[in-house]
């Protein structure tokens, strides 16, 4: 096990690592010099040098990348070359927002991923046929669009939740809930989809094994054949589904932090690109990747603790 | 926003009968795209329709548009459809449909980049895997690994950092990173076709790699191929259209479908109608392609289910009340005796292979405290003769007629709520493959005293000592070690004894075993049958056994069913009927079988039965061994009854029995048909050749 574990960290480091490598080398080919970049349009040549040596741009590219790393093994991602504010400050400030909307979404989507799945493998029939169709049409919407049919309803026809906005936690729980309810609604369909799909068929998979025969042989109740036994036999894929909404989710969090108008991570890498703020844009990089792999790794140990198999070897 | 794209869940069907039906002979696992699969559901159709409607509608835009794209209508700014402006106008007056419709050709377009890189790049890395070897393989592998754990939304966006809002490169790389889903779903597909017969042939023939690739294993994943550029065509819309929905579209004024519903989130209190058309047409060009890829990536289910979903359980339970309404009152039978009079089992009415029988009009009893064995070659309706009598039929398959009298109860006619009371406690079953039959995720422990609790209704300390009794019923002897293991830690032959145990929990007055030993070595296999011998003189329960093998019936039955094609053809007592076989069928099975032959007259060669079970829905109406039989004539090209044997109370179902009986014929060893005998006689060529193929 503390193989298994070391193997997969440093997998997980290796990832980190190759995708630093990565947001570096597209920083570079970002066009214009920081100095350009910080100073705006209309600055002197001289001025600009002067930044760009400041901030070691003429410097070899490994020696710029070793040092950019050693600072970020530390936690300092530089410096904002718009607003001159510490990279690594904003990220911390946005990552809350980031999170709590893909948490909430996968959430959100497994619940109603699972209830849904499971009940079209186990119902059949004409509840199958529904649940499929509108599973493949939620898989289709884009989810931007989804989103602004929510604020129509919910927030300019209703006012049922604020349309856009997000209050921090600390501020006040009630409203952080509020301000995350569309959001979180928006990304949950397709989520949701994707795991009832997903359950579904696994469900209907696990039915298939011959086990499930020998329960009925022993007047097993079908209930306990259905939640019991059916439903861990199926949980690993359900698992690993979830895992990768949750990573989509964290992706598409860019859509809903535009439609809804929140500070998240989403929004601070599509700000730094339009504006090509390259320390903060290698950041969110980063920051995502690091995200990305720490699920990846849990969802690995889930799986080896949700399978007899792999949990004995 | 990047969608995963590895292994889809598959959009199946729920399990049909189609599955339960023995396979044809081996077909090529290479699926071939067909054509005739997109036109299947209606879905799929509409798909195909609108999406050429787009094409042709958005490449000939220049010459119908009613508008330019930019050309602005004041009089007519966020309007609503009109007569002017069908989809009405944005809020620079800007009509709708020409922008939807101009911006078409473009969305396509690019999306197919995506298409082409990412399915181009996937195959061509899993059929250089499945290629090259497991070096290789591995290394591509990792390499896609890492690339599938990334989050792809940002680097994308980084990527439109460096090069700008260039859509055609940036679709390109979004098709470079989706590719290593794709490698994912082809690579079984491509080793599975690589490592086939016809291309160990090919590379004997001196075929190079690449030329095996691109001859044989290319063809093979033509189908997945389509379905998953169908499907990638759908994510490459719908993440272009999210990019520019977020500012990093073509530039300004061009219009794209994502640009637009950006312009009418910005609308919502104003013109919510703004959102309608744009979002509508995205999201039906989105369905059309999913609708394409999963109608053609429809699997055909492999396997049925063994519970049955609730609709299929009404319908059942429909067929069920219907055979309890026409079957006639059921007759006594003695205490524990199991009767089967006329059973028929067969698909049902809906789906594939409909309405095909699997099993007509058999009749059999069995006495509490003896054996019968159902005997016969796979495909003739053994297993599930044996499965309907405990109600365990798979789905889509149902007992069509006929009783099986159970103290008192019809169990064709029982509801599952009676089979429930019945499974276990009266009647239990064992099947063929004992590892498969465990739950592999819970402890035999759990396993057994769960079903110990259930069966007999004692608490969980009773339980516990009961299961570690019955583990060393059956011959288990560190039982408590056993309980806390799972089903993979133990041997096959251990596991079967742990599904006798299983089996036994309920006290059961008949077992149903399918092939108990069929898949254990050989040793093993004669280790269980003496136990189930022991557990028969020990609790006096009857067995069913089903089995293919002679030597378990002359070991273990007191009574025989020959089985061939879905209806008994010969029933007696063992000892009679392994003596004296009175069916050609039974006649050939013993000759083919080399245990089953007592030692005096061992043949000195074994003979075989030439050609094949025929499929159910190929079934003749006449003697349905008729094709295979050495001794088949004129006479039998009739519907055949089955007949008293003349010894005991035996029964045969052949016109010729009698004859046989007197001549005292042999089954001969040899794989020709009758009607070439002769020639076999007189020609020592082919007589040869015969005797090569003698077993060594
Ligand atoms: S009826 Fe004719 S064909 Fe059928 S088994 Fe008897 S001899 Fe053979």
């Amino acid at each position: 096990m503390a193989l298994f574990i070391t193997k997969r960290l440093l997998m997980a480091l290796a990832t980190v690592l190759v995708v630093a490598v990565l947001a570096f080398l597209l920083v570079h080919a970002m066009p214009g010099s920081p100095g350009a970049v910080s100073l705006g349009a209309g600055a002197s040549e001289e001025a600009i040098d002067e930044v760009n040596q400041r901030l070691g741009w003429n410097d070899p590219l490994l020696l710029q990348f070793v040092s950019w790393l050693g600072a970020a093994v530390q936690g300092d991602l530089g410096i904002s070359l718009i607003d001159g504010r510490s990279v690594s400050a904003d990220l911390a400030s946005r990552l809350p927002v980031t999170a709590s909307l893909a948490a909430g979404a996968t959430l959100l989507s497994a619940v109603l991923g699972i209830a849904l799945g499971v009940t079209a493998a186990v119902r059949g029939g004409t509840v199958d046929r529904i649940i499929g169709g509108v599973a493949g049409m939620a898989v289709a919407l884009p989810a931007f669009w989804i989103g602004i049919i929510f604020v129509y309803l919910l927030a300019v026809q209703s006012s049922v939740f604020p349309a856009t906005g997000y209050v921090p936690f600390e501020v006040s729980p009630q409203d952080w809930a509020l301000s995350l309810a569309l959001p979180v609604i928006t990304l949950a369909v397709g989520g949701g989809a994707f795991i009832a799909r997903q359950t579904r068929a696994s469900m209907l998979e696990a039915l298939q094994q011959e086990h499930i025969r020998t329960l009925r042989a022993t007047a097993t109740p079908t209930w306990k054949i259905l939640y019991i036994h059916a439903l861990r036999y199926a949980s690993l894929p359900i698992v690993a589904g979830i895992a990768l909404q949750f990573i989509q989710l964290f992706g598409g969090s860019v859509i809903a932090e535009q439609l809804f108008a929140m500070p998240g991570l989403g929004q601070a890498v599509q700000n730094s690109v339009s504006t090509h703020d390259a320390p903060s844009v290698q950041g969110v990089v980063v920051i995502a990747t690091v995200v990305v792999v720490a699920v990846n790794l849990v969802l690995e140990l889930a799986t080896k603790f949700l399978d007899p198999k792999l949990r004995a070897s | 926003m990047i969608p995963n794209v590895a292994p889809a869940p598959a959009d199946s069907a729920e399990p049909t009968a189609a599955a339960v039906l023995p396979k044809a002979p081996r077909q090529s696992a290479a699926k071939k795209f067909s054509g005739s699969k997109l036109f299947a559901s209606p879905a799929s159709i509409a798909g195909v329709i609108w999406l050429a409607a787009l094409v042709v509608a958005s490449l000939t835009a220049p010459l119908w548009l009613p508008f330019k794209t930019e050309d602005q209508d004041f009089t007519a700014v966020l309007s609503g459809p009109t007569a002017a402006h069908w989809l009405g106008t944005d809020e620079l007056g800007r009509d709708l449909l020409s922008r939807i419709f101009a911006s078409a050709a473009g969305t396509l377009g690019t999306s197919m980049i995506t298409v082409i890189v990412a399915v181009g790049l996937g195959t061509l890395l899993a059929m250089l895997a499945a290629a090259a070897g497991e070096r290789v393989e591995t290394v591509i592998s990792r390499v896609t690994e890492i690339m599938m754990s990334l989050p792809g939304t940002v680097i994308i966006l980084a990527v439109i950092g460096a090069v700008g809002t260039n859509i055609p490169l940036i679709m390109g790389i979004l098709g470079v990173l989706i590719s290593a889903g794709i490698y994912r779903v082809m690579l079984g597909q491509a080793k599975s076709l690589q490592s086939q017969l016809y291309i160990d042939a090919a590379k004997v023939d001196g075929v190079s790699t690449a030329g095996i690739s691109l001859r044989h294993v290319l063809p093979g994943l033509t189908n997945t191929i389509v379905v998953q550029a169908a499907l990638i065509f759908a994510v490459g819309m719908l993440i272009q259209a999210g990019l520019a929905f977020i500012g990093f579209g073509p530039p300004i004024p061009q219009p794209s479908w994502g640009g637009m519903i950006q312009g009418a989130s910005q609308h919502v209190y104003d013109a919510p109608w703004l959102m309608v058309p744009t979002g509508a047409v995205l999201a039906l060009t989105v369905l059309a392609a999913n609708a394409i890829g999963n109608a053609l990536g429809k699997a055909p289910n492999a396997t049925a289910s063994h519970l049955p979903s609730a609709a299929a359980r009404r319908q059942r339970g429909k067929a069920v009340a219907a055979i309890a309404a026409t079957a006639p009152a059921s007759q006594d039978v003695a205490k524990n005796t199991l009767s089967v009079r006329n059973l028929s089992v067969g698909v049902d009415s809906v789906g594939a292979g409909k309405g095909v029988r699997l099993v007509t009009d058999v009749s059999f009893d069995v006495e509490p405290g003896t054996v019968l064995g159902l005997v016969g070659e796979s495909g003739c309706g053994k297993t599930m003769t044996a499965l309907s009598l405990l109600g365990l039929l798979p789905s889509g398959v149902s007992v069509t007629g006929g009783q099986i009298l159970w103290n008192g109860k019809n169990l064709a006619a029982a509801t599952e709520k009676d089979m429930e009371g019945i499974r276990g406690r009266g009647i239990a079953l064992i099947s063929q493959e004992p590892m498969r039959a465990l739950d592999p995720m819970f402890t035999v422990g759990y396993q057994l005293t769960g079903t110990v609790r259930r069966l007999r209704g004692i608490g969980r300390a009773d339980a516990k000592a009961e299961a570690l009794g019955l583990l060393e019923k059956v011959g288990i002897v560190d039982a408590a070690r056993i309980l806390k293991t799972y089903p993979h830690q133990i041997s096959g032959g251990m596991a079967q004894r742990v599904a006798i145990a299983l089996a036994l929990a309920g006290r059961p007055r008949l077992l149903v075993a399918d092939e108990p030993t069929t898949a254990l070595d050989v040793t093993v296999q004669a280790e269980i049958l003496s136990l189930l011998r022991s557990l028969v003189k020990d609790t006096g329960m009857s067995v069913v056994m089903v089995t293919h093998d002679l030597g378990v019936v002359a070991d273990l039955c007191d009574q025989v069913a020959v089985m061939y094609a879905g209806e008994v053809v010969e029933n007696g007592r063992t000892d009679s009927i392994l003596d004296n076989p009175r069916h050609p069928y039974t006649l050939a099975l013993l000759a083919a079988d080399p245990h089953a032959n007592h030692g005096a007259d061992m043949p000195e060669r074994l003979a075989t039965i030439s050609g094949q079970v025929p499929q159910p829905k190929d079934w003749p109406s006449t003697c349905r061994f008729a094709a295979r039989c050495q001794f088949a004539g004129s006479a039998c090209l009739v519907p055949i009854p089955l007949l008293p044997s003349g010894t005991g109370d035996g029964v045969v179902r052949c016109v010729k029995a009698d004859e046989l009986a007197v001549e005292g014929l042999d089954w001969l060893a040899t794989d020709v048909p009758s009607h070439h005998i002769l020639n076999l006689v007189e020609a020592p060529a082919a007589a040869t050749r015969t005797a090569e193929k003698d077993p060594a």
